[in-house]
C-alpha cells in the first residue's frame, strides 16, 4: 500500500485497465458471525461468500439489520471472532490489511487538520517527507475536487465536501481495495447523485477495485459492475445483480430505461427483506424492548 | 484469523476485552491505600524531614481519638457547621434568586451577568477585613464570608439552569394559560432540580472554604481555630487529626449531595 | 423567559447595570458625608479612589503583581507537566482510572486550602508554599478534563486510525491527543483559576507574597481606604486574568 516505488503511480495517467484476473482480489467464503446477548444468539452474518475482481465496483445492499456495517468491519479488519475466511491476494487477513482502504459513514475528518493535511496523513504515517507528501496529497486534494481548499480546515467545509476529503484520504494511501460504507449516507440526494459521479469517474480512472456498503438502490445500481442484494437478519446473499449497463457512465444513466429495470428488479428483493426488517422491530417494540 | 471480538474503538483506547472487575477494582485501592500507609510511616520513622512534619500513623490515631472524645470539639463544630449553614442559607437564596432572575430576563442579564460571571472566580477571603468591619470579629464575618462565597456558584447554576429548560415545555405552559406563580412552581423549580443541586454542591464546598479560612485568620471558635491553634502550638498529630475530620466532613457531605442526584433519574 | 428573536441590542442594559453601580456608590458616600453610616465601617468612595495612586506608588503594587504572576507560573507549569501526565496515564491504565477517578472527584471537592498551617509547617513561610498549594488546589481539575478529553475520542477517529494500522503511540500521538487537546486546555484552565484563587487567598492569609499580602498589611495598618483600594486591584487582577484566559481558551478551541 505505501510502497514508494508503488506499482500504480500516482501522479501520471491511469494505468492499462488490468486484465481481469482468474482469482477475485478480495475474496469472503462462507463468512458468519454470531453475537451473544441478554435475548440470546444472533446470527448478524450467515455463510455469506463472494468476491470482487480487481478493477471492480461492487455495491452491497440491505436493509438495515441486515449486518451491512458488520461486514463493513470485519472485511476492514476491525472486528473478529467471525467465522469463515476473508482472503486479499489469496492471504487471510488479521486485522486491518495494508491493501484495504476504509472510507466511514460517520463524519471522520480529523477537525485539527487542514484538508491538506488530512490527505497526506496515510503518506505521514508512512514516512513520505513532507514537501513529498503534501504535493502527492494535493493531488488527491484535487482528484476530488477540491483544488483551492488545501488549507481549509474540515470545520469550513459542507458536509459533502468533508466526505470527499475523507476519500482523497484514503485514496492517498492507494489501497487496492477500497471498502466504502455508506459515505454518502448524510448527504442530500441531489449531492450525493454528483458525489457518486466524481466517484465513479476516480475509479473508472484509478480502475480502483471498490466495494460499496449502500442502502440507496439508485446509488448501487448507478455505480457498480456488480450488486449483492442481502437479506434481512440472518444477513445472507438474496441475490447478485450484473450490472450491465455501458461504462464510461454518469448520472445521466439514471434516466434511462435499463436503469429502471434494474432498480425495479433489485427492488423486488429488497422490499421483501425490508419489509421483515420492519415487521421485527415492530415485534420487538410490542414485546417491550428497545430495537435491536 | 477472527482471535478477539474487539468492538472496532475498544482497543485503541486502552481498555482490554472485558472491563476489570468491581473485586479487582477494589482490590487495587485497597493496596494503594496500604502502600501510601507504609510509605508514611516508612517516612515518619526514617526522620527524613523535621520531627513531627510527619507524625507516625499511631500518634495521628491517638491526636484523632482525643479530638472525637474532647467535648468542647463538638462545641467548636457546631460553631463552624452553624457559620456555615447560615451562609449556605442566605447566600444560596440570594444565589438563587439572582440566578433566576438573569436566567430569566434578558435586560438583567446583560445588565448583571457580567459582573457575577467575572467576580466570581475572584479570592473571596480577601474581603475579610471587610466583612469584621461590617459585621465584628465574631460569627457574623463568617457567615458573611460563607455567603459571599457561595452566591456565585449558585447564581451561576441557577441562571444555567434556568437557561437550559426546554423551551418546548415553557411554550406547553403559557399554551395551558399559566400564570407566572404556577408557571415557577410547576415548570421552572422541577425542571431545575439538577442544576439547582449542583450549585448547591459547589456553594457548600465554597462555603466551608471560606468559614473555615477565615476562622484560621481571626476568631476564637470554630473548627478552623482550632487548626491554627494546634499550628501555634506546633501540636502536628492533632493538626492532622483535624484536618482528617473536616476533610472527611466536606467530602462526605459532597457525596451526600451527589447521590441525591442520581436517584431520580 | 424572554423571546428575543430580534436580539436587542445589549448596551441600553449594559449601561443600566453600570449606571446602578456608579449609583449605589454615589449613594454610599452621600450616607457616609451625611453621617448616617460610620466612616470606620465603610470608608468613603473618594477617598479609596484617592489612596489608589498612593498605593500603588508607595507599595510597589507591580512588583507585587510580579511576585503574584511568578506564583502563578510555577503552579501552571507543574499543573502541565504533572496534571496532564497523570490524566495520560489514568487513560492508558484503565484499572487506575476505574481506582482513582473517584478518589481525585473528592480530592477536588476537599477543601485543600485549609491546609494551609501544615504546608507551612513543610515548606516554611515562602512561595514555595504557596505555590504547593495552588498547584494541589488545580491538580484535579487538570487530571479529571485531561482523561475525559482523551476517553471523548469519537470511536470513528479511533477507527480511522486502527484502519491505518497505526501502532499505539501514533494513535496517541496523532489522533488522541489532538482530538483531546480543547478539553485538557478547559481542565488546564480551571485548575489555574483554582490555583489563582488559592495563591492569592494563602498570600493574603500567611501575609507573605504579592497581591494577597499586600492587602493583609493595608489591614494589619488599618489604613481602610488602602484595605478597599488593595481589594480593588486583586479583583481587578483576578478579572483580567480570567478574561484573557477565556479568550485564549475560546480561540484555542476554534483551532
Amino acid at each position: 500500500m505505501f510502497d514508494v516505488g508503488a506499482r500504480r503511480d500516482v501522479s501520471l495517467a491511469p494505468p492499462p485497465r488490468a486484465a481481469a484476473a482468474a482469482a477475485p482480489l478480495l475474496d469472503v467464503a462462507g463468512l458468519t458471525k454470531r453475537y451473544v446477548t441478554r435475548d440470546g444468539t444472533l446470527t448478524a452474518l450467515d455463510a455469506v461468500s463472494f468476491g470482487v475482481a480487481p478493477g471492480e465496483f461492487v455495491s452491497v445492499i440491505g436493509p438495515s439489520g441486515c449486518g451491512k456495517s458488520t461486514l463493513f468491519n470485519i472485511i476492514g479488519g476491525l472486528v473478529g471472532g467471525y467465522e469463515g475466511r476473508v482472503a486479499v491476494a489469496g492471504a487471510s487477513i488479521d486485522g486491518p490489511h495494508a491493501a484495504i482502504g476504509m472510507v466511514f459513514q460517520e463524519e471522520s475528518t480529523f477537525p485539527w487538520r487542514t484538508v491538506q493535511e488530512n490527505v497526506a496523513f496515510p503518506l505521514e504515517i508512512a514516512g513520505v517527507p513532507k514537501p513529498e507528501r503534501l504535493a502527492r496529497a494535493a493531488h488527491f486534494v484535487a482528484l476530488v475536487g477540491l483544488a483551492g481548499f488545501e488549507r481549509r480546515h474540515p470545520a469550513e467545509l459542507s458536509g459533502g465536501m468533508r466526505q470527499r476529503v475523507s476519500i482523497a484520504r484514503t485514496l492517498a494511501a492507494t489501497p487496492e481495495i477500497l471498502l466504502m460504507d455508506e459515505p454518502f449516507a448524510a448527504l442530500d440526494e441531489q449531492t450525493r447523485v454528483l458525489l457518486g459521479d466524481k466517484v465513479l469517474k476516480i475509479q473508472q480512472e484509478l480502475q480502483q477495485t471498490t466495494l460499496l456498503i449502500t442502502h440507496n438502490l439508485t446509488e448501487a445500481v448507478q455505480l457498480s459492475d456488480r450488486v449483492i442484494v442481502m437479506t434481512y437478519r440472518p444477513g445472507r446473499i438474496k441475490r447478485i445483480v450484473d450490472i450491465d449497463l455501458p461504462h464510461p457512465r454518469d448520472s445521466d444513466v439514471v434516466g434511462s430505461d435499463r436503469f429502471g429495470r434494474y432498480v425495479a428488479e433489485i427492488w423486488h428483493d429488497l422490499r421483501e427483506e425490508a419489509t421483515r426488517g420492519i415487521e421485527d422491530s415492530e415485534a420487538q417494540a410490542r414485546r417491550g424492548g428497545p430495537a435491536a | 484469523m477472527g482471535a478477539t471480538d474487539l468492538t472496532p474503538a475498544a482497543a485503541a483506547t486502552g481498555s482490554d476485552a472485558g472491563d476489570p472487575t468491581r473485586r479487582q477494582v477494589l482490590a487495587l485501592r485497597a493496596a494503594i491505600v496500604v502502600a501510601l500507609l507504609v510509605a508514611w510511616e516508612a517516612v515518619s520513622a526514617s526522620g527524613l524531614l523535621f520531627r513531627d512534619v510527619v507524625p507516625s500513623l499511631r500518634s495521628i490515631a491517638a491526636a484523632l481519638m482525643r479530638v472525637l472524645a474532647a467535648p468542647e470539639f463538638y462545641g467548636h463544630l457546631g460553631a463552624s457547621a452553624s457559620e456555615v449553614a447560615a451562609g449556605l442559607a442566605v447566600g444560596g437564596a440570594l444565589g438563587l434568586l439572582a440566578g433566576v432572575v438573569i436566567g430569566a430576563n434578558r435586560f438583567a442579564a446583560d445588565a448583571y451577568e457580567a459582573l457575577i460571571h467575572y467576580l466570581g472566580p475572584t479570592p473571596k477571603i480577601v474581603f475579610f477585613p471587610v466583612m469584621i468591619m461590617w459585621f465584628g470579629v465574631g460569627a457574623g464575618s463568617k457567615v458573611a464570608m460563607a455567603a459571599i462565597s457561595c452566591f456565585f456558584p449558585i447564581a451561576i447554576s441557577a441562571a444555567a439552569g434556568m437557561r437550559a429548560i426546554d423551551g418546548v415545555l415553557i411554550r406547553v405552559g403559557r399554551s395551558f394559560g399559566a400564570r407566572p406563580w404556577q408557571m415557577a412552581t410547576k415548570i421552572y423549580l422541577p425542571a431545575m432540580r439538577a442544576p439547582v443541586r449542583n450549585g448547591l454542591r459547589l456553594g457548600l464546598g465554597v462555603a466551608i472554604i471560606g468559614t473555615l479560612l477565615a476562622e484560621t485568620k481571626l476568631s476564637n471558635r470554630g473548627v478552623g481555630h482550632l487548626v491554627i491553634q494546634a499550628y501555634s502550638t506546633f501540636d502536628m498529630p492533632r493538626m492532622y487529626a483535624l484536618l482528617i475530620v473536616v476533610f472527611v466532613a466536606a467530602i462526605g457531605l459532597n457525596a451526600l449531595i451527589g447521590r441525591g442526584e442520581r436517584r431520580p433519574r | 423567559m424572554n423571546d428575543a428573536s430580534l436580539r436587542a441590542s445589549p448596551w441600553p442594559a449594559r449601561a443600566v447595570g453600570a449606571g446602578s453601580l456608579v449609583a449605589l456608590v454615589a449613594i454610599v458616600e452621600a450616607l457616609l458625608r451625611a453621617g448616617v453610616v460610620n466612616r470606620f465601617v465603610i470608608p468613603l468612595p473618594s477617598d479609596v479612589l484617592a489612596a489608589i495612586p498612593r498605593v500603588v506608588a508607595e507599595e510597589n503594587v507591580l512588583r507585587r503583581f510580579v511576585q503574584t504572576t511568578q506564583e502563578m507560573l510555577w503552579a501552571a507549569l507543574l499543573l502541565a507537566l504533572v496534571g496532564v501526565a497523570a490524566g495520560v496515564a489514568l487513560h492508558r491504565y484503565r484499572m487506575l482510572k476505574l481506582a482513582c477517578e473517584t478518589w481525585i472527584g473528592a480530592f477536588a471537592a476537599a477543601p485543600i486550602v485549609l491546609a494551609y498551617p501544615l504546608f507551612l509547617v513543610i515548606f516554611g513561610r515562602s512561595a514555595a508554599t504557596i505555590v504547593a498549594i495552588g498547584f494541589c488546589a488545580g491538580l484535579p481539575a487538570v487530571i479529571l478534563k485531561t482523561t475525559e478529553g482523551l476517553g471523548a475520542t469519537r470511536a470513528v477517529l479511533v477507527d480511522v486510525g486502527r484502519s491505518f494500522r497505526l501502532t499505539p503511540r501514533q494513535q496517541f500521538r496523532l489522533i488522541l491527543l489532538p482530538a483531546a487537546l480543547p478539553t485538557i486546555f478547559v481542565g488546564f484552565r480551571l485548575g489555574l483559576i483554582f490555583a489563582m484563587i488559592n495563591i492569592v487567598g494563602v498570600e493574603f492569609l500567611i501575609n507573605f507574597g504579592g497581591l494577597g499580602q499586600l492587602i493583609n498589611e493595608m489591614a494589619e495598618r488599618y489604613d481602610l481606604p488602602g484595605t478597599y483600594a488593595a481589594i480593588l486591584f486583586v479583583v481587578l487582577a483576578s478579572v483580567l486574568f480570567f478574561d484573557v484566559t477565556e479568550r485564549i481558551e475560546r480561540w484555542a478551541r476554534r483551532t
